[in-house]
């Protein structure tokens, strides 16, 4: 009772600080003679506002700053330690704080005379201090001090000094970059340093002895400044590698350094990997996790790398200590979302990590078995993750159910296992994220596997009879809307539907009464069953005496609209199945409302935003949602030491970018008017390059495709210096027929040409071709492409180009129109069916393929082939689960909406690779050899 | 233990006798600041020092008092921040370089507008000429004109010649500051 009473007023004491009251105590720092334990307490209650997000404006602090700077005149260790740490927080709000530089650079150099010893306490916190405080032209001034400081023999100070550079490194970074020899010399005194005794004072203490972090630093900075130079860097790696860096953070960043140096360069591979491989056997734990991680993350990584990391992983997993144990587990079951089989060796170890005490490891241990487990244990792993399930948090909870939503799109038929562990954990009790993270992965299945929908959808309904959050009510109110009518039964949740809007809030009715009146509308088959059109109207018309408006003027709406005579409008408005292309509404949206003033003068215009249906939708939803599972962040997150120059943009990004750029071609063909009488662009390809990088003038090409033309877009870029290119045109020459019937159906329409290119400037040149022939005239033919332009100098005298240029022709690769540029990925929930509906209405085609040993493996086979033939992989078949035989289904639709299945079924073996046997079909004529001939 | 006596007996001795003041000293860069004060306190004058960043802190016994030092430097991007530290101190000191008659004028425009500054009023003023061992240095009476200080009247003036390299006249920069200390 007293304690609690006593640490009231303690916190009366410390905490009641506030800047005015403080900023007016600052006039202690100009009395004389200065009390050095008063100032400490006010230095003290400085950093305390300062740490709790207090800013004082510049003027106060540049004059506390000012204030400070008296302080120097007292010798008192402590205090000059506080002012050192004060002086580092004000030095980017207060101003002149160069003014301090020369007394700090005489503690730095330790010049002190008497107290030699006490001054040694303070040189780290002078230095941090100055490169702090210090700017880019006054660098050089303070460089031999520096220079000296990384060297010197007190760890501390040289670790000051190396982590001060490091920081100094971006304002001058060639100052810093000549004293790599010092820094050099601080790894390796690093090592040595172990045993040395200091005898000074509070510094000693608080170092820990020989502890050698003065290497990690060292190397930290040394990375910074040979970032860009690989082979130093290589160098480095090895050098540091043989065994004269004790420290085990340095060796952790030697790891990552090895990893990325391995990362970005195949020839590296091999000498990195022999590396890892050592440290996975090094002295430290954390030394081997860190090496464990980085083979497992390696680009391809084969089985038999992988496998001594999974060894070395698998041995601390029956570790005594937890923390050992959770890192292993977590390692792998990153690793296990990519190479599922490579960890199976260490399920019996898993399998007991289950019933450990500690939930976090159980978690992980059973999301790593859901992911690692065949088709046959998946029900046995259910059993056991249900009575677990009890007594872990919500945030474990999520986890688990997100890696069972991955299992489900991989494994459809194990749906119903699934569904009803899901139905279970609905009923448990739970927060809000862990429900709608269920109710997510329901809704997936519901989507993606239609086997589950109905048995679903009961179950959803029945978690709305009692669901407390409203959110998710509205959503499953109105994903029964859309899903309900099409099942075999509507009426059994109209029921349901209208429990609500007896019993629940005015949102959720309103929910209710639109999800009501879409069973009005449609059932299935596109027929209204006149019983269920009457009850929903006798229901409806209950619903105009509800107490709240919106639900009232929902009610009367779609009743008026169910009684139109004509369905048309209902359809359209009720029934309405496609969308705004979301990512692209986003990234406009964005862009109107970060735009300058005069943007804001025309009203958002809605209708510049694509329109997808549902399907495509879907198709993308899909994509996205196994990518981002399956492919965790694998990527260690970037290190301050060691940043990854180019971070792989996520999957989402990707995709959202995708859409995007669709967004901006439409944008800029738009911007053409020459295309405008073209209509709408149908498809774009992706951008090709036909010159390598470093050429003279580097050249991409998309393609566009539109109703009756095709539009080639080059964009041609000038790298040569002092010369300016004039009427640059692309001759573009589609190949010649070998005989008259495969003639490609294609004439050139005109070229727009670039009038003028100066130095790294990128022009684009349109070369268009009207699409000859019948409707469904798919030309397939390979363009060599030929750069015309004028070349004229740049007079280095006058900066003008002369007036005399001279003709020339560049050729570039050549640009194949393949059957891909035609077809549009499309989502369909079930392969089987699509399968036998276009077999029976179109043709088939049937061929076998060697992709040869250039394709590394079925997984990587896949992405190509659903790349480049432009369609959709169904049922979760771009998951390749077997590394021997796999089989491939796509989907999509061609420009003019016949739709093309392909099944492709895929061999593969080291010695001779990858073996396809491709069997498309599709609704329009000559549209599946076209297929096939897109994959040679 | 005789670290603790040594203690009291200092304290004792700064709670009698000793006395402590401020000094500021300025003027324009390469005068001779930190050459002066480094001989003032007892140390070897050096040639070629280093262009002050900021400013400099040196203690200097004299008997009884101590005399701290604020040395700050005189490029012009530190002029401004003159005036901070010369708020309430004992005395300003102005060190001019008298063998460069050439930046006379820019001493004297930067000292007249520093004592314009009402913080600074009633502050004596030491303005030095220093380096008086070169040939081409100009005298006292020079000094006083070029500098215009008989246009100083709010406070008490003083000008000497003095030579840090040859250690002339240091005693009686002293004798003149430990003066100002007793008020």
């Amino acid at each position: 009772m007293r304690y609690s009473k006593k640490d009231e007023d303690a916190d009366q004491a410390i905490f009641k600080v506030d800047r005015s009251s403080v900023f007016q105590e600052a006039r202690l720092f100009n009395t004389s003679p200065i009390s050095p334990r008063r100032c400490r307490i006010l230095l003290t209650k400085i950093t305390y506002l300062l740490h709790t997000g207090e800013r004082f404006p510049t003027s106060e602090a540049t004059s506390l700053f000012f204030g400070i700077t008296k302080l120097f005149q007292h010798r008192d260790a402590a205090l000059r330690q506080m002012v050192y740490l004060v002086i580092k927080e004000l030095a980017d709000t207060a101003e002149d704080v160069i003014m301090v530089t020369s007394s700090v650079m005489k503690d730095v150099a330790g010049s002190g005379g008497r107290g030699a010893g006490e001054q040694e306490v303070y040189r780290a916190n002078a230095i941090r201090a100055l490169c702090r405080i210090i700017d880019g032209t006054t660098v050089q001034a303070i460089e031999r001090l520096l220079k000296t400081a990384i060297v010197d023999k007190t760890p501390s100070v040289s670790s000051a000094a190396l982590v001060s550079s490091y920081h100094l490194l971006p304002t001058a970074r060639d100052v810093v970059r000549r004293w790599a020899n010092e820094t050099q010399e601080a790894v390796l005194s690093g090592s040595k340093s172990s045993g040395f005794s200091l005898g000074f004072g509070s510094s000693a203490s608080s170092t820990p002895q020989g502890s050698g972090m003065t290497q990690y630093h060292a190397i930290g900075l040394l990375y910074q400044m040979r970032a860009h130079d690989r082979m130093a860097l290589v160098k480095m790696v090895q050098q540091f590698s043989s065994g004269n860096v004790k420290n085990p953070a340095a060796v952790v960043m030697l790891v990552r350094l090895a990893a990325k140096l391995a990362d970005e360069d195949p020839g590296l591979r091999k000498p990195m990997y022999t590396l890892l491989d050592g440290w996975l056997r090094h002295k430290a734990e954390m030394v081997n996790f860190e090496a464990a991680k980085a083979i497992c993350e390696l680009k391809d990584v084969t089985d038999a790398e992988v496998a001594p990391a999974i060894h070395a992983l698998q041995l601390y997993l029956t570790s005594p200590r937890a923390v050992a144990k959770f890192t292993a587990i977590r390692i792998l079951h990153n690793f296990a979302s990519i190479r599922p089989a490579a960890v199976n060796v260490c399920n019996i170890d898993i399998e007991t990590l289950i019933s450990n005490t500690n939930r976090s490891i159980a978690t992980f241990a059973i999301t790593t078995l859901l992911k690692t487990g065949n088709e046959g244990s998946v029900d046995r792993l259910m059993g056991k993750t249900s009575a677990i399930m009890a007594d872990i948090t919500d945030e474990f909870k999520i986890t688990i159910v997100e890696a069972i939503r991955t299992l489900c799109l991989k494994f459809p038929s194990k749906q119903a296992g699934m569904l009803s562990f899901l139905s279970g954990i609905l009923r448990d009790e739970g927060g809000y994220e862990f429900k709608r993270a269920v109710v997510e992965s329901m809704f997936d299945l519901i989507k993606f596997v239609p086997e589950s929908r109905e048995e679903a959808l009961a179950h959803l309904c029945e978690f709305i009879e009692d669901c407390e959050f409203t959110k998710l009510a509205v959503r499953i109110l109105h994903l029964l809307g859309t899903e309900g009518p099409k099942t075999s039964q509507p009426t059994k949740y109209i029921r349901y539907i209208y429990n609500r809007v007896v019993l629940e809030n005015a949102v959720v009715r309103a929910a209710a009464v639109t999800a009501l009146a879409k069973f009005g509308v449609a059932s299935k088959d596109g027929k209204v069953d006149p019983e269920v059109k009457k009850s929903v109207v006798v229901l409806l018309t209950r619903c105009l005496d509800d107490p709240d408006d919106e639900v009232r003027d929902r009610a009367a709406l779609n009743l008026r609209l169910i009684q139109e005579e004509e369905g048309e409008v209902a359809e359209r408005f009720i029934k309405n199945e496609s969308t705004f292309s979301l990512p692209i509404f986003e990234h406009q949206l964005v862009m109107y409302v970060t735009g300058d003033q005069s943007t804001f003068d025309a009203p958002f215009d809605i209708s510049s935003i694509p329109i997808v249906t549902r399907a495509e939708a879907d198709a993308e939803d899909r994509s996205l949602k196994l990518r981002s599972t399956t492919m965790p962040t694998l990527r260690a997150p970037t290190t301050p030491g060691v940043p990854r120059p180019s971070a792989a943009p996520s999957a989402a990004e990707a995709a959202t970018s995708a859409a995007a750029a669709a967004q901006q071609h439409a944008q800029q063909l738009a911007a053409v008017p020459e295309l405008k009488p073209y209509g709408p662009l149908l498809k774009s390809s992706r951008e090709v390059e036909l010159t390598e990088a470093e050429t003279e003038y580097v050249v991409t090409a998309i393609k566009h495709i539109f109703k009756d033309h095709l539009v080639l877009q080059f964009n041609v870029k000038n790298t040569l210096t002092d010369t300016i290119l004039e009427d640059v045109s692309m001759v573009a020459t589609p190949a010649d027929p070998e005989d008259e019937e495969q003639a490609p159906g294609l004439e050139e329409d005109f070229i727009i040409p670039v009038p003028k290119l100066a130095t790294e400037e990128v022009g684009t040149i349109y070369v268009s071709f009207k699409r000859t022939g019948e409707e469904s005239n798919y030309a397939i033919t390979t363009f060599t492409n030929v750069l015309k332009f004028t070349l004229k100098e740049i007079d280095p005298s006058t900066g003008e180009p002369e007036d005399q240029g001279f003709e020339d022709e560049y050729q570039v690769e050549d640009l194949e129109l393949t059957g891909g540029d035609y077809v549009v990925p499309s989502f369909a929930g079930s392969f089987g069916n699509i399968w036998e509906q276009v077999g029976a209405a179109g043709s088939e085609v049937t061929e076998t393929f060697s992709l040869g040993t250039g394709v590394k493996g079925i997984q990587e086979a896949c992405e190509a082939l659903s790349q480049s033939l432009s369609l959709q992989p169904l049922e979760g078949s771009d998951v390749v689960v077997n590394t021997a035989t796999h089989n491939l289904k796509l989907f999509g639709k061609t420009i003019s909406g016949g739709r093309v299945v392909a099944q492709i079924k895929m061999a593969y073996s080291s010695k001779t690779g990858v073996a396809l046997k491709i069997t498309a079909r599709a609704e329009e004529e000559g549209v599946a050899e076209m297929i096939i001939g897109s994959v040679a | 233990m005789s670290g603790f006596f040594r203690r009291i007996y200092d304290w004792l001795l700064r709670m009698f006798w000793a006395t402590e003041m401020d000094v500021t000293m300025i003027g324009l860069q390469n005068a001779g600041k930190t050459s002066l004060l480094r001989v003032l306190a007892g140390g070897e004058f050096t040639y070629d020092s280093i262009p002050t960043v900021g400013f400099n802190m040196k203690r200097v016994q004299k008997g009884h008092v101590t005399l701290k030092c604020w040395d700050l430097g005189g490029q012009p991007r530190f002029r401004s921040m003159w005036e901070r530290y010369c708020r309430g101190v004992s005395a300003i000191v102005f060190i001019v370089d008298s063998a460069d008659t050439s930046s006379l004028p820019i001493a004297k425009d930067e000292l007249h507008s520093l004592l314009q500054k009402p913080m600074l009023n009633g502050i004596p003023l030491l303005v030095l000429g220093n380096k008086s061992d070169l040939p081409d240095k100009i005298g006292v009476d020079e000094l006083i004109e070029a500098m215009d200080l008989k246009e100083i009247t709010n406070r008490e003036v003083s000008c000497y010649a003095i030579s840090a390299k040859e250690e002339t006249n240091l005693d009686a920069v002293l004798q003149w500051l430990i003066g100002r200390a007793k008020k």
